[in-house]
């Protein structure tokens, strides 16, 4: 669904990006992790198409980035950003509304995909609200339900193309319920066919979703696996200089991080 | 779940109320001047088309029909114009204190008409261009100079960066303000007093051709511009949103740069500098219905067209016989409303 083949990203003298090369498969959930500068961002930017790759090639859907029509790729990908500038004081309701812009699916579908997709994210009693008046997390949220809303026929399996969402720190603002609300969406809709790429910082809120870590430091790609594969004390300790351990979950059986 | 809604109004019913306001609004801009004409002999003129007109005199008729009609239509007109422009700034600056002012347009206008009025006179009295005298022309060339400038300084390779236009507005209108300066020093009494009244807006050259220029400008832009609502509402959320969402951001830009350039230049053409209208008006919109673009673009255009007719019917009443410029009137309602919601939206947060 999403290849990401040798990419190199170089704004200034300093490359941001450095021979990054990852395959999403369809219905993956990639977490992308590493110290803050490690090139998260930067990476999530070249696959939304803001930064062009100066290096190397993104493929999405077997077809270059650069050949997709904005108008085109919105209709399967959305991203969510790291925060939201937005000031002029629209509705929650038709913050989630803006999602629906690429699509043409008539006022009625819209305002049944905007109450679902709002309480989705547990923000039905935001609707009428000021987005501007929200706290961090619940702007957060209703912004979740935004991208949801654009690709919500992908997200519950009704769609006849393959959706992509990429996520830059979801879950920053969130408390903990809605940390784990996140990743019950995120398993759901990777369940459903689309392929979910997201920056994460909670290795072990990661651990609970993701089918494929990534770690980067400097702009390198230093480690791509599996969960169990990544999450060891030394590659924590390579990439984050953080002594940790490692224990399994005394439920779920996956490990967990304890520093 | 009613209380929590953040709305004052439906922006259908804004817009009712607005539809109504427009002909009251405007019969009572053909009733005021220094000559009072009383509502039936107005109604007695506007319906008898080209026939005896009932009981009014043919002074009166001629009035209207000369002076009084034209220049209220254009009043509409351009009221229409510049509010629809300041919201589409707005839009594209994401900024609600976005002005056509703040581009520098109508400064780069200023510096047109004052060269027109300080070393043009012999191309005064030469008469005129599709009902424009050679100051129009000037102020018409010195905005889209000015626009085209400005918007070159503020595109590179990466596209055109909004900060930079508006930094670029500032600058170029204090360059443009100081060449108006030069010329207003330059100048001798008449032109001095030309040159003031022309910034401060007025309408009395009103005719039947500035209207007609003006309505094929309106039309030409309210054909457009509502395509672009959606992609304005996009915008709001930041430019890598809407280019998410599909919005191709580079042309959008170009074209919203393209229509506020072009409604602001001939508005400044055929009226001069008439300040608040395109600030005010869609800042008040967006506080009744929010700031939807679908909704708040016609509401903006019905709102400023009305405020402009208003101000100008008072204009024309203040100091009879002698008129006010209307720019001086919108000025003096806007600035203190303005300060108003000001120190309310202060509270509100």
């Amino acid at each position: 669904m999403l290849k990401i083949d040798s990419v190199g990203l170089g704004i200034s003298a300093v490359p941001l990006l450095k021979n990054i090369t990852i395959d999403c498969p369809r219905g993956s959930v990639t977490a992308l992790m590493g110290p803050n500068g490690a090139g998260k961002t930067s990476l999530l930017k070249v696959i939304s198409g803001e930064h062009k790759a100066s290096e190397g090639r993104v493929e999405i859907n077997r077809q270059s980035r650069e050949e997709w029509k904005p108008a085109d790729i919105a209709q399967f990908m959305a991203v969510l950003p790291q925060s939201s500038t937005l000031e002029f004081a629209f509705t929650s309701e038709e913050v989630v509304a803006l999602g629906r812009t690429p699509h043409a699916t008539g006022t009625v579908r819209d305002a049944e995909i905007i109450t679902a997709a709002l309480a989705k994210v547990d923000a039905s009693y935001l609707a009428l609200r000021s987005f501007v008046q929200l706290s961090g997390g619940e702007k957060q949220r209703v912004q979740l339900a935004r991208v949801l809303a654009q690709i919500w026929e992908h997200c519950e399996g009704d769609a006849s193309t393959d959706g992509i969402l990429l996520l830059d720190e979801p879950s920053a603002a969130f408390d903990l319920a809605h940390q784990l609300m996140l990743i019950d969406i995120v398993r759901q809709i990777s369940t459903r066919g689309v392929t979910v790429v997201m920056v994460m910082h909670d290795l072990n809120l990661a651990a609970k979703c993701a089918d494929q870590m990534v770690f980067m430091n400097c702009g390198h790609c230093t480690a791509v696996g599996t969960v169990t594969e990544l999450l060891t004390p030394e590659l924590i300790h390579k990439v984050f200089s953080v002594d940790a351990e490692v224990i399994t979950h005394p439920v779920q059986g996956t490990p967990m991080v304890v520093v | 779940m009613k209380l929590l809604n953040s709305r004052l109004i439906s922006p259908k019913r804004c817009f009712l109320l607005l539809l109504i306001a427009l002909p009251l609004v405007s019969l009572l801009g053909l009733m005021t001047g220094p000559v009072f004409i009383p509502l039936s002999d107005i109604l007695a003129i506007i319906f008898s088309g080209g026939g005896g007109g009932g009981g009014a005199n043919s002074q009166e008729k001629l009035i209207v029909e000369i002076i009084r009609l034209p220049r209220v239509v254009l009043s509409l007109l351009v009221g229409a114009l510049l509010a629809t422009c300041g919201a589409l700034l707005q839009g594209l600056f994401r900024n609600p204190l976005a002005d056509p002012a703040l581009i520098g347009v109508s400064a780069g206008a200023s510096v047109g008409a004052s060269l027109v009025i300080v070393f043009g006179s012999m191309l005064t009295a030469n008469g005129l261009l599709l009902g424009l005298s050679a100051i129009s022309v000037g102020a018409f060339a010195g905005a889209i100079i000015t626009s085209v400038i400005i918007f070159r300084l503020a595109t590179g390779p990466q596209g055109t960066s909004v900060a930079t236009m508006l930094l670029a507005g500032i600058a170029i209108s204090a360059l443009a303000g100081a060449a108006t300066n030069t010329l207003s020093y330059l100048a001798d009494n008449d032109m001095l007093r030309r040159i003031s009244l022309w910034q401060m807006g007025n309408l009395q050259g009103a005719s039947w051709d500035r209207v007609g220029l003006c309505a094929v400008t309106s039309g030409f832009l309210g054909l457009l511009i509502p395509r672009e609502a959606g992609a304005l509402n996009a915008m709001l959320l930041g430019e890598s949103e809407a280019r998410h969402l599909g919005v191709n951001v580079e042309w959008l830009k170009r074209r919203l740069i393209i229509y506020s350039a072009l409604g602001v230049a001939i508005s400044v053409a055929v009226a001069g500098v008439i300040a608040f209208v395109g600030l005010m008006i869609p800042h008040v919109i967006r506080l009744l219905v929010g700031p939807d673009h679908r909704a708040l673009l016609p509401l903006s255009a019905l709102a400023g067209a009305i405020l402009l007719v208003a101000a100008d019917a008072l204009a024309r009443v203040v100091i009879t016989p002698a008129e006010l410029p209307v720019g001086v009137v919108t000025a003096l309602l806007g600035a203190p409303f303005f300060l108003w919601l000001l120190v309310v939206q202060r509270r509100r947060t």
